[in-house]
C-alpha cells in the first residue's frame, strides 16, 4: 500500500465512521469500527477519536508513513436500520476486504436507503403520543386529542425542518403549537385533561433518550460525548418546557 | 385492570419509538414484547422493594440481557434493540416536570423533580453499562473487542 492508496482507505474508512455518527451510533463503537477497518487494511497503528460532532483518525504504517484526516459531522438523527447495514459492511471489509471502487459503491447504497414513508411516519407519531397519554393516566378523549396533535406535529415538524436550520427553534415552535392545541380542547370541552394530553407530544419531542445515553456515554469513559450530550438535553428540555408552558399562562 | 393497560401502552410506546429509529420487520415485535417485559419488571420489583432508583436498575439489567440475546440472535449491533425495549423507562416526563417546575419559578419542586430524574437516568445507565460490561467479560472468548 503505497501513500495515496492510505489515504484513499482511511478517506473511506471515516465515510463509514461519519455514516455511524450521522445516524446514531455510539462514539465508542464508531471509533473501535474505523480502528478495526484501518487495521484490517494493513495500518500498524490507527488511533481514532470522536466525539458526537467530530472525528479524527491517524494511522501509522511503514510504506506510507503516517495520515491523518478530520471530519465535522453536523446534524445526527437514530436510524437504526442504517446502522446494522453499516455494522455488516464494516465486518465484510474486516474479513474479506475490498476495493475502492465496492467500498464507495456500498457506502453510496446504504447513505441513500430510504426510511420509513410519510404517511407511516404520521401514524407513528399518533400510536407514540396517544400510548403515553394513556401510559401516564389519560381516558379514552385524551388519547385521541393526543393523537390527532401528533399528527399535527408531524406535519409541522417536517415544514419547519425545510424552512429553518436551527433544531431548537423548531422545538419551541412545535412544543408551543402543541400546548396550545392541548389547552384548546379542554377549553372546548373535548378532552379532559390538558397535561395527560400534553405529556404523550412531549415524549416524542423531549430528548430522555439523550439524556440516559449522556449518563451511558460517562459511566463508559466517554466523559466529553456525555457532558455535550448532557447540556444540550437538558437545554432542549428547557425550550420544550418553555415552549409547552407559552399557552398554559394565557389560558390562565 | 389499570396495570395491564399500562403495560400495553409500553409495548405501544416502545414499538412506536422503533418505527422512529426506522427498524425493520420482526424486530419490532420484538421489541414491543421487550417494551412490555421491561415495564413489567419496573412494576414487579417496585412492587417488592417500593424504591424507584432500586427498580429501575433492576429493569435496565433485565431489559439489556434480553437485549444482548436478542442481538446475537438477530446478529445485530445491541443499540437497535436497547434503547427501543427502554422507551418506557427513560425518564422523559420528570425531566420535563423539572424544566416546567423551574418556569413556574418553584425551585423546591425543581429540586424534588430535577433530582428524581437525574439518578433516575443514572440508575437506568449504571444496570445497563453493568450488564453490558458483565455480558461481554462473559463472552469475552467469542467477542474479541466491542464490536457494533
Amino acid at each position: 500500500m503505497d501513500r495515496q492508496e492510505a489515504e484513499q482507505y482511511l478517506y473511506y474508512a471515516m465515510n463509514i465512521g461519519e455514516l455511524l455518527l450521522e445516524n446514531g451510533a455510539e462514539v465508542g463503537r464508531v471509533e473501535d469500527t474505523v480502528r478495526r477497518i484501518c487495521l484490517a487494511g494493513g495500518a500498524e497503528r490507527a488511533d481514532v477519536f470522536s466525539i458526537t460532532s467530530n472525528m479524527s483518525a491517524s494511522i501509522y504504517g511503514k510504506e506510507f508513513g503516517s495520515c491523518t484526516q478530520t471530519r465535522r459531522v453536523l446534524n445526527t438523527v437514530n436510524d437504526f436500520h442504517k446502522l446494522e447495514e453499516l455494522n455488516c459492511l464494516s465486518r465484510k471489509i474486516c474479513e474479506e476486504g475490498m476495493t475502492f471502487e465496492e467500498m464507495d459503491a456500498e457506502i453510496e447504497k446504504i447513505r441513500k436507503e430510504p426510511g420509513y414513508s410519510f404517511w407511516w411516519l404520521v401514524f407513528d407519531y399518533a400510536l407514540v403520543s396517544g400510548s403515553f397519554c394513556v401510559f401516564f393516566g389519560g381516558n379514552v378523549r385524551d388519547m385521541i386529542v393526543s393523537a390527532l396533535i401528533g399528527v399535527l406535529l408531524k406535519f409541522l415538524m417536517t415544514f419547519m425542518q425545510k424552512t429553518a436550520a436551527n433544531h431548537l427553534f423548531n422545538a419551541l415552535i412545535c412544543s408551543a403549537v402543541g400546548g396550545f392545541l392541548a389547552n384548546l380542547a379542554v377549553f372546548a370541552s373535548l378532552a379532559d385533561h390538558a397535561d395527560m394530553i400534553s405529556i404523550g407530544n412531549i415524549m416524542l419531542l423531549i430528548p430522555g433518550v439523550a439524556f440516559t445515553n449522556s449518563l451511558r456515554d460517562m459511566f463508559s469513559g466517554d466523559t466529553i460525548t456525555g457532558l455535550i450530550r448532557f447540556m444540550e438535553s437538558i437545554l432542549l428540555a428547557v425550550i420544550i418546557a418553555l415552549g409547552f408552558n407559552i399557552a398554559g399562562f394565557y389560558f390562565r | 385492570m389499570k396495570e395491564i393497560i399500562q403495560l400495553l401502552m409500553a409495548g405501544a410506546g416502545s414499538l412506536g419509538f422503533a418505527i422512529l429509529y426506522n427498524i425493520r420487520g420482526k424486530k419490532l415485535w420484538v421489541i414491543a414484547i421487550g417494551g412490555i417485559a421491561a415495564w413489567g419488571v419496573y412494576l414487579l420489583t417496585q412492587q417488592l422493594t417500593g424504591n424507584d432508583y432500586a427498580s429501575s436498575f433492576t429493569a435496565c439489567v433485565a431489559l439489556t440481557l434480553y437485549a444482548e440475546v436478542m442481538a446475537i440472535i438477530f446478529k445485530t449491533p445491541v443499540t437497535v434493540f436497547l434503547v427501543s425495549v427502554a422507551i418506557p423507562l427513560i425518564p422523559g416526563a420528570p425531566l420535563y416536570r423539572a424544566m416546567n417546575s423551574l418556569m413556574h419559578g418553584n425551585v423546591e419542586a425543581f429540586a424534588r423533580e430535577g433530582t428524581y430524574a437525574f439518578l433516575f437516568a443514572a440508575s437506568m445507565a449504571a444496570g445497563i453499562t453493568l450488564t453490558t460490561l458483565v455480558f461481554r467479560t462473559m463472552r469475552a472468548k467469542r467477542y474479541h473487542r466491542r464490536h457494533l
